[in-house]
């Protein structure tokens, strides 16, 4: 038996993962006794150690249906790729951003965009402090 | 002990554990130098390694150094226990991931059992340090060894090395070059060896024996008619001779910890509840007996190496006030296990902590029946305010109330909480705020 879990893929998210200690292994025991009701934790996060909430304040996103108001839930283990929503640390602020990844000459450029039209900002020391995997906005 | 000879420790501790919960959520305070404050923002419990450089000691009182604070560019935190204690459960989960066992040892530190090789079990040392800063962007210590106390020391090498590539915050005792081990238990004295103190130190040097290698290098059966089978075990640890039982807690100060192995495995939610219902207690006599309170309660609870993939969880929940209160404290462990463990896993060990300590000497319980709902600092029962009400409409605004609420004069226990950051990851009102 290997005693590593594996590195979240980020991609096809096990449903039960965050209740589970690992993604792979047995099927659990104890599925038998899950009654039917929905449960949003089992349903929104991937892996409960790494699954944050934040709230969004500002509308720079607001074309991707992101709102000032929501809550965003942000996974810390995703893998950020081109045109993930992520949250970095820009300037000792967290923010929420899209990001566009783009090799040129051989070099990986990162730059975060928003949809309010203003230019996107390349980064040189990208610090990404997580991806945003849903957004809850009330209605 | 048995079913571990031959496999390796690890043992994983959060570097600056509270100072590094406060700097995930607000990345200002990246290189610069924090301190977090105790109950009441008595004084200081923990440090940046920037706070550490001017020269700021645990222990501190907070007015002593209020002054210069600006100046420094100091930032103090009260302590946030809801903060640290979810962030904590959640370093323990992870950590079991890896473990073929587990023993949660405090607040910031775990004790895990790896196998494979020397080699293997150092990159999973690597791995899981990896892990845990990008689950929970947390730096971690790890020393491995094949005893407990050679973990501890390993994890000391790790924590005080941290600019040196090679080792880069995971120190193996096996993985060492040949003699470096041993010149540095000959440099360190025997009182940086887990479980000697002061007093032990004092004597130890009186009989001849000043460092580590040669309280390493004394005899086993000596030293327990000198001083106890504790400090024998220690000898025999630093020998590599595994010996100090899980249920030997050298818990320190900062935490009380009931934890055990099962005879045999609990599966049923019921039986559980009865576990934590007893460690519960048990930690909370053990917590009146020392004359403190707590803010914290975490509980974990493990499945033996062979049953399948729900290995650990962890889960902690704060308490309204710091109590000794074995009821609130029982009822807060049987809750937060009952709201992670899964039925029908066979768990075959579980434990109860008791962290965010301080005197009980300052305050008042609130009376049985008096204390507040589970989690809510808000709704007291609504008879019992009409009556209160209705008293207090008759006799005066400070006639009654629970506990002290209701004398004239505010009580002395109120905590002080002026610098505290929000309960980032247990309050949906208190979420961390992102710009969009």
């Amino acid at each position: 038996m290997t005693a590593q879990p594996p590195e979240p893929s980020g991609a096809n998210p096990a449903t039960d993962a965050g209740q589970s200690a690992r993604a792979h292994g047995f099927p659990s025991p104890a599925r038998d006794y899950l009654d039917g009701g929905i449960d949003l934790n089992r349903e929104l996060v991937r892996d409960r150690t790494s699954t944050f909430l934040m709230r969004v304040t500002g509308q720079a996103l607001a074309a991707s249906g992101i709102h000032e108001g929501d809550e965003i839930v942000v996974d810390r283990a995703g893998t950020p790729r081109h045109g993930s929503v992520v949250v970095v640390v820009l300037e000792g602020e967290l923010l929420v951003r899209r990001l566009a990844l783009q090799t040129r000459d051989g070099v990986r450029h990162a730059a975060l965009e928003t949809d309010d039209g203003a230019a996107p900002r390349e980064v040189g020391d990208l610090q990404v402090w997580g991806v945003a995997t849903y957004c809850l906005h009330r209605l | 002990m048995g079913d571990r000879t031959g496999e390796h420790l690890a043992l994983v501790d959060v570097n600056n554990f509270y100072v590094s919960c406060e700097r995930l959520f607000d990345p200002r305070l990246e290189n610069r130098p924090v301190v977090v404050l105790s109950n009441n923002d008595g004084c200081v419990v923990a440090r940046s390694p920037e706070a550490k450089a001017l020269g700021l000691r645990t222990g501190m009182p907070w007015f002593q150094i209020a002054p210069q604070a600006e100046a420094w560019g100091l930032v103090a935190r009260s302590s946030n226990y809801e903060l640290y204690g979810d962030l904590s459960a959640r370093v323990m989960e992870l950590l079991g991931r890896w473990g073929t066992w587990q023993q949660v040892y405090s607040i910031d530190e775990s004790f895990i059992g790896l196998t494979g090789t020397p080699r293997q079990a150092l990159e999973t040392g690597r791995q899981l340090r990896r892990a845990v800063a990008r689950h929970l962007g947390l730096p971690v210590c790890v020393g491995i060894a094949s005893t407990k106390t050679l973990a501890k020391f390993a994890n000391h090498v790790a924590k005080n090395n941290p600019h040196d590539a090679r080792i880069d915050g995971v120190f193996s005792v096996e993985q060492a070059p040949a003699g470096f081990v041993d010149r540095l238990m000959q440099r360190l004295p025997s009182t940086e060896v887990w479980g000697v103190g002061r007093k032990s130190g004092d004597k130890l040097e009186r009989l001849g024996i000043r460092t580590m290698a040669e309280l390493r290098d004394a005899e086993p059966g000596w030293i327990r008619s000198r001083f106890s089978v504790v400090l024998e075990r220690t000898v025999l640890e630093l020998g590599g001779v595994a010996c100090i039982p899980d249920a030997d807690e050298h818990a320190g100060p900062a935490q009380v910890i009931f934890s055990r192995s099962f005879s045999r495995p609990v599966v049923s939610s019921a039986d559980m509840a009865d576990v934590m219902n007893a460690y519960g207690q048990r930690a909370a006599a053990r917590l009146a007996a020392q004359g403190q309170r707590a803010r914290t309660v975490m509980v974990t609870a493990g499945t033996s190496r062979f049953s399948g993939p729900d290995g650990s969880v962890s889960k902690s929940v704060a308490l309204p006030r710091a109590t000794a209160d074995p009821i609130a404290i029982t009822r807060a462990a049987v809750g937060a296990m009952r709201s992670v463990m899964r039925e029908g896993v066979p768990y075959t060990r579980a434990g109860v902590m008791l962290a965010g300590l301080g005197p009980a000497e300052t305050g008042q319980e609130m009376l049985a029946g008096f204390e507040e709902v589970e989690g809510a600092d808000v709704v007291p029962d609504r008879h019992l305010e009409d009556v209160l009400g209705r008293v207090r409409g008759r006799f005066g605004g400070t006639a009654i109330g629970l506990g002290r609420g209701g004398l004239a004069e505010q009580g002395s226990w109120t905590m002080r909480r002026e610098f505290a950051s929000p309960q980032y990851t247990t309050r949906f009102s208190e979420l961390p705020v992102v710009r969009a």
